[in-house]
């Protein structure tokens, strides 16, 4: 399978030439309608934040990687780009690659699900540009297959594997139903807004933020729909709250023991949990020794993370055993659309029933036309196939196993069910 | 039996610790089993002995183990939650076990427990102490997985219990099961044990144990619904109240001479 495939992503290039190359889908589809004038007859485009990468099935023999990075390189112009930042892949490892892409073993962050859907929406997109023929529908359905069932049969992509999700899975384990609680974010700086949206995303009840810098709490409250508390009166309500999330760059505690004492015995020593996700800490550590007050800060959380990515990477041989099993059932059904072996299973189909049909009709006829009748019914089947064949050796010409050759034979042996024939016969 | 609910636990303690997809129904199915067996075992009981397996401890203790092992059955059906199994069916292992050792084969028993009301009398003790032993072991749970949370360790307990809020919603909806079924039992015994034994007394030490049970049982649910104590402070009372009502059947049974002993 002639498929190649060029890639740059965490592994190779760093952050700023990754960003430097980032293709939105408007710049993804006038690439793919570059390469296809005159390189690719099918192909598709990745691009994410980690990574931007490129497949297709060469027009000619002649195209290479080398003309991938060049259609690349002339959409985005970017200095410092080297072949070195480039990993290129043909045939078997092109489709290996693609396979551990979806199936989020080769993201920065192992068993990463985002990965997956912008698999799907690439391909989507070449299938809208008309760049994703028989042969890339195929990759594609095997690759999204590999991507289901390394989900579902592995736990590739269980727990939290990032500071702020860990959070969130931490209060999980303390809390049932997230939206009857309310929750408070202190600091909308990188790291507060994240777990903010995780909040929100797990339909937290209500949720509330605080900020030194108002105009910065508005801006997040906007586009979180949360509540705002100015800063200098947020302490007046922590019993409110059943989560207090601080993220704030104070450089000593904001929040000591004896406020969360105060606050505990307002709440009725309801339990309340302390995310203290800040460096240096914002909440006194001591107030953890409270009763029903679960505090918690980023080394405890990483410790959670550390586990998770463990976990994942001891889940890593079985993601690779559904990749070598998928590329070996996709090999398989690819090798079986060479010309040769197809027109001969084609004609072996028919010979088949030609013999059965005479063969019961025999009896019918006088012994000298016999041997006239086979050979009358053989010259029907001659007939019948010599366009067939003769249009299935053209398409050989065009290079072995090109794109359109392949559907054809596929349309061929799917039409006639010689592939389920032989398997019936096998069976029997 | 007993080897049929170890045979339970364990496959449920192998899923707990290693969390295997493919046992999470066929762990259930030799739960059901079990219990269907357990079913047979008590009205095969019933019939060849003529009397339910209920007139004496060491019958109770069966039927004990049945009743907490079909509870958490249903239980684990209604909620999917699937991972506190190996704790509440290693005490319907240990309740069979201890019955099946010292039980015997009664043909004769006392006129009295032949009576329709001790039958409710005796299920409704039974659910009663049911939902205790399950209160106490959610309360057990919750304090296993607070305590892990606190000391930031989070093994397999973390992973594998439900979260604590339903680990103490599950103890207290136990608790107060389990605390309703008594009163029943302690209702119907007060107005019926006076007929049916010429030597009753109030002072009776089973009836004072089982008194000061419900009376605690009370104060604690009493407490929890107007919210004076919540999470660590509710789950403790009800290990407390578990571990308390163990203690005192063990004294009223075995070492006190009571009317109430049959055995």
């Amino acid at each position: 399978m002639n498929i190649i495939a060029v890639s740059i992503n965490h592994k190779t290039a760093p952050v700023e030439l990754r960003e430097a190359l980032h293709l939105d889908s408007k710049e993804i589809k006038e690439l793919l309608d570059d390469s296809r004038k005159d390189i690719l007859s099918e192909g598709f485009v990745l691009s994410t934040c980690n990574r931007t990468e490129i497949y297709g099935f060469p027009k000619s023999p002649e195209v290479n990687y080398i003309h991938l990075e060049k259609v690349l390189l002339e959409k985005k112009n970017v200095n410092g780009i080297k072949d070195e930042h480039f990993h290129k892949y043909f045939s078997c490892s092109a489709l290996n690659h693609i396979f551990k892409v979806a199936a989020g073993i080769d993201s920065q962050l192992i068993g990463d699900n985002q990965i997956f859907g912008q698999v799907k929406e690439a391909f989507q997109l070449a299938e809208e540009r008309g760049a994703a023929g028989f042969m890339l529908k195929r990759v594609f359905d095997a690759a999204i297959k590999v991507g289901k069932r390394a989900k579902s049969e592995t736990e590739i992509s269980e727990g939290a594997i990032t500071v702020s999700y860990a959070a969130v899975q931490l209060i999980e384990k303390i809390f049932s139903n997230l939206n009857k609680k309310s929750a408070l974010v202190i600091g909308m700086g990188e790291t507060g807004l994240i777990a903010a949206k995780h909040l929100k995303d797990k339909n937290i009840g209500k949720l509330t933020v605080t900020n030194r810098t108002y105009e910065k709490a508005e801006k997040a409250a906007e586009e979180l729909h949360a509540q705002i508390l100015p800063f200098t009166q947020f302490k007046e309500s922590l019993h409110e709250f059943d989560i207090i999330i601080s993220a704030t760059s104070a450089a000593e505690f904001i929040i000591t023991k004896d406020e969360i004492k105060k606050m505990m015995k307002k709440r009725n020593y309801a339990a309340t949990v302390l995310m203290d996700i800040a460096v240096p800490r914002d909440i006194d550590p001591s107030a953890g020794d409270i009763d029903n007050v679960f505090y918690n800060d980023i080394d405890s959380l990483n410790i959670i993370v550390e586990q998770n990515l463990k976990k994942r990477k001891e889940e890593l041989p079985k993601v690779q055993n559904i990749i070598l099993e998928e590329m070996i059932n996709f090999f398989s059904w690819y090798n079986s659309l060479e010309i040769a072996p197809t027109i001969k299973s084609l004609r072996d189909y028919f010979e088949e029933i030609r013999a059965d049909e005479v063969q019961k009709m025999i009896n019918k006829f006088e012994p000298g036309d016999r041997e006239k009748i086979d050979m009358v019914t053989k010259k029907i089947i001659n007939k019948l196939l010599h366009h067939p064949t003769v249009e299935l050796r053209k398409s050989a010409e065009m290079g072995t196993n090109s794109p359109e050759s392949a559907a054809k034979i596929a349309i061929v042996r799917d039409l006639f069910g010689i592939d389920k024939t032989n398997t019936d016969k096998n069976e029997e | 039996m007993p080897l049929l609910y170890l045979a339970a636990f364990g496959i449920y303690l192998y899923d707990f610790i290693k969390s295997r997809r493919r046992l999470h129904n066929s762990k259930r199915l030799i739960l059901f089993l079990t219990l269907i067996l357990h079913c047979f075992y008590l009205l095969i009981r019933t019939f060849a002995f003529d009397h339910p397996p209920i007139t004496n401890v060491f019958e109770i203790f069966t039927v004990l183990a049945f009743g907490i092992g079909f509870s958490y059955f249903v239980l684990e059906l209604a909620t999917d939650i699937r991972g506190t199994g190996p704790f509440i069916i290693i005490i319907s292992f240990i309740f069979q076990l201890i019955s099946s050792i010292f039980i015997k084969d009664l043909i004769e028993v006392k006129d009295v427990l032949r009576s329709n009301l001790l039958g409710v009398h005796v299920l409704h003790a039974l659910i009663g102490y049911a939902g205790i032993t399950i209160s106490g072991v959610y309360g057990f749970l919750y304090l296993m997985l607070y305590k892990e949370i606190k000391s930031n360790k989070f093994g397999l307990i973390f992973e594998r219990l439900p979260n604590l809020e339903i680990l103490e919603k599950l103890s207290f909806y136990s608790a107060v099961i389990g605390f309703l079924s008594l009163s029943i039992a302690i209702i119907i015994g007060v107005i019926w044990l006076p007929q049916a034994f010429p030597d009753f007394s109030y002072l009776d030490p089973k009836l004072v144990a089982s008194s000061l049970i419900w009376i605690m049982y009370g104060v604690g649910i009493f407490a929890k619904l107007t919210k004076k104590w919540v999470g660590k402070k509710v789950v403790m009372f009800s290990i407390f109240g578990f571990i308390i009502a163990i203690i005192s059947t063990i004294l009223t049974n075995f070492l006190a001479s009571s009317f109430h002993s049959f055995y």
